[in-house]
């Protein structure tokens, strides 16, 4: 495993090279030429592919390109390299699994394969959503923490402060994120499940100071929750970033690894969006030192990734990391349409299915591209863990047809998707009771999945 | 001997477009000194070459036919060939849509979707100044008045930044400059009614989108001026 010390110094006597030189001359051409040399193709018909050997293709192209790319450091203009055998060693002393949690609540976060019969992890919540008030944040975080299939909460994001917008890089940012690990901890105390982890721990700080600030342990969190790094877009860190991963690794804490590669972007269509995203997993292993690798690949004009071409993008990258590392990977599912709405519904199981069939572990979800204020519901957490355990051990040919029949139903809606309804008018928040017609979409839903094959035990 | 000329300015042209195109720098310089040189106009280079290759460029990434990468050399390209043809036109005679300010805002260093919408705006036909990431209030206001920009074009990609959008109205007003430009906002977490409460002049959820918009404002406000 490499150190933050040695990532410090990469960053510093790297090469040196403009932005726009990395993007178009390194990443774009480079990229370019890692597709030519691996023979794997977007095939709409196919959107779980079945074929191991373009898996392992992909697999080698992508951390063929990574040796070759590198990771871009903005503050420095410099690249941090590594060469295959570096990033072979790092695959390979990386954890192969992780405790996350205390006590009656802590669980042990495994890999698996593609068709694997290991339950998925199932990392539950908000997707980092916004809300509006602590009221709703402590509610739906009660919501969340009572779902039984919950191996790990994702939290809402503040936005406000005792009324006060929060914003980046100032003294509220700093309460914000305070207040939301507090926050967090007291909502799964009061349920009854205070080992809980939280695994977007500090949602609601995007700068290195408030993270730092909000890990005193007098706020309630823990090494064994989990912590973000992003990465910019693409294979692009500052220090910040670097920051933020230092910290953590010295507190012993578990970093989970944070890529969203945007198709249609420098990655171009989904060929090039799969094998960066594969390439992302030695970027977070290097240089973020991560635990976990936590994907969320998003369609340029959807910002989301529930389209054809994702869904294949993500059983892709998927099958190639599962099938050739015992990283810790989990897919991220962000959909268009908002809570209450079948159409959420579908598109949560056809992204939750190809991510468990593909051989990783999932976090949902992120509804209405994780946008507008309090458009968020602990039913369809709990719907995709649901869907996730009843996906555990079937055959990629048989989810395939599921998943494309599941595509039907919303594909021509995606463009212009219904954003559901607000926390406040699809839940009781004095009960945590959902309403009728919340309860009513999720039944007719599962009944179409079980008409699919689907069988649910939860 | 006429058509000869003309087959040879035809040529000139196709090549000069499908440099464009292929986002060819250095060969849309080359092409346009020799269309120069060969007595070509330069306005019918830009209108005849430049412009419809671009276009061509933006409406391929539409369909998702190119990406990014391939949209940003091309109005780069495109770029390189208007600085050699625009000091040979006379000023009234420029081709233009309008001039467009653009960044991110201040606290925040996320640029593909700005990019996107810059490369975009170019191919739509815009003067576009890009003024990169985790950009000031003042700066966008200081580069607006500099270039006498019709649109400033705001992205934020967090929640936690997006107040620096409505910084950008805050300080048009204080320095009473908020009639001149039209503020235009957009990324991750802005949504029509945060551009409303803000009091943008609109909203874009894509960059197609906020091209669409750009347009749109542009057509109102030559209608306005007409009045």
């Amino acid at each position: 495993m490499r150190s933050s010390l040695d990532v410090s110094k990469r960053a510093l006597t790297g090469q040196i090279c403009s932005e726009r030189d990395f993007d178009q001359k390194i990443f774009a051409l480079r990229l370019a030429e890692a597709l030519k040399k691996c023979d794997i193709r977007y095939d709409s018909e196919v959107l779980i592919p079945e074929d191991d050997g373009m898996a392992d293709d992909l697999f080698r192209a992508a951390m063929g390109f990574y040796a070759s790319v590198g990771t871009y450091c903005l503050d420095t203009e410099r690249i941090i390299r590594f060469d295959e055998s570096e990033i072979k060693e790092g695959l390979r002393v990386a954890p192969s699994e992780a405790v996350f949690g205390e006590g009656l609540d802590a669980g042990v976060f495994r890999p698996r394969r593609p068709e694997s019969k290991e339950f998925p992890w199932c990392f539950i919540g908000a997707g980092g959503a916004p809300v509006s008030s602590e009221e709703v944040f402590l509610s739906l975080m009660q919501g969340y923490g009572m779902i039984a299939l919950a191996d790990a909460i994702t939290t809402p994001e503040l936005t406000q402060i005792d009324g006060v917008p929060i914003r980046v890089n100032t003294p509220l940012e700093i309460y914000g994120a305070i207040r939301n690990a507090v926050l967090a901890r007291d909502a799964l105390r009061s349920i009854g499940r205070p080992g809980l982890p939280i695994m977007n721990a500090l949602a609601t700080a995007a700068s290195d100071t408030a993270l730092i600030a909000a890990l005193h342990p007098l706020y309630g969190l823990r090494p064994s929750d989990g912590y973000f790094v992003a990465t910019m877009a693409e294979l692009k860190t500052n220090f910040e970033l670097m920051n933020k991963a230092s910290v953590l690794t010295a507190l012993g804490a578990r970093i989970g690894t944070l890529a969203g590669c945007v198709m249609g972007g420098y990655c171009g269509g989904p060929e090039g969006t799969a094998l960066t995203v594969a390439a992302h997993h030695a970027h977070g292993t290097l240089v973020n030192q991560a635990t976990y690798h936590l994907n969320h690949p998003a369609h340029m004009r959807y910002v989301a990734n529930s389209s054809p071409e994702l869904l294949w993008i993500i059983s892709m990258y998927a099958q190639a990391i599962s099938r050739n590392t015992h990283l810790l990977s989990l897919s991220l599912n962000y959909t268009c349409a908002g809570p209450g709405t079948d159409m959420a519904l579908y598109e949560i199981a056809a992204q939750v299915i190809t991510a468990v069939v593909s051989g990783v572990s999932i976090e949902a979800v992120g509804l209405a591209k994780a946008v507008h204020i309090d458009h968020l519901s602990p039913i369809e957490p709990k719907f995709a863990a649901e869907v996730a355990h009843a996906a555990v051990g079937m055959k990629r040919t048989d989810a395939n047809e599921i998943v494309k029949n599941l595509v039907k139903r919303y594909v021509d809606t995606i463009a212009n998707p219904p954003i559901g309804k607000k926390y406040q008018a699809l839940f009781d928040m004095k009960t945590g009771r959902p309403s009728k017609e919340c309860l009513e979409s999720y039944g007719r839903v599962k009944k179409e999945l079980e008409d699919l094959g689907l069988t649910f035990e939860w | 001997m006429k058509r000869s000329l003309l087959s040879q300015k035809k040529e000139i042209l196709d090549r000069l477009r499908a440099a464009v195109v292929a986002g060819d720098e250095n060969l849309v310089r080359e092409i346009v000194k020799e269309a120069i040189e060969k007595d070509v106009e330069p306005l019918e280079a830009i209108e005849s070459g430049l412009i419809p290759a671009i276009r061509e460029v933006g409406e391929k990434f539409e369909k998702m036919e190119l990406f990014l990468t391939d949209m940003m050399m091309a109005a780069e390209a495109m770029k390189a060939g208007m600085n050699l043809l625009l000091p040979k036109i006379p000023k009234e005679k420029i081709p233009r849509r309008g001039t467009v300010v653009a960044g991110t805002v201040k606290g925040d260093i996320h640029e593909i979707g700005k990019n996107v919408l810059a490369a975009l705006l170019v191919a739509g036909g815009f003067d576009v100044h890009d003024l990169g990431s985790d950009v000031p209030a003042s700066q966008f206001v200081k580069k607006a008045e500099e270039v006498g920009a019709d649109i400033i074009a705001a992205s934020a990609l967090m929640t936690t930044t997006l107040p620096g959008q409505k910084d950008i109205l805050d300080y048009l007003k204080a320095v009473a400059k908020r009639s001149e430009h039209l503020v235009l906002v957009g990324g991750g977490p802005t949504t029509a009614e945060w551009a409303e409460e803000i009091g943008a002049d609109g909203y874009g959820e894509t960059a197609m989108d906020g091209v669409k918009i750009a347009l749109r404002k542009m057509e109102e406000k030559a209608k306005m001026s007409a009045l």
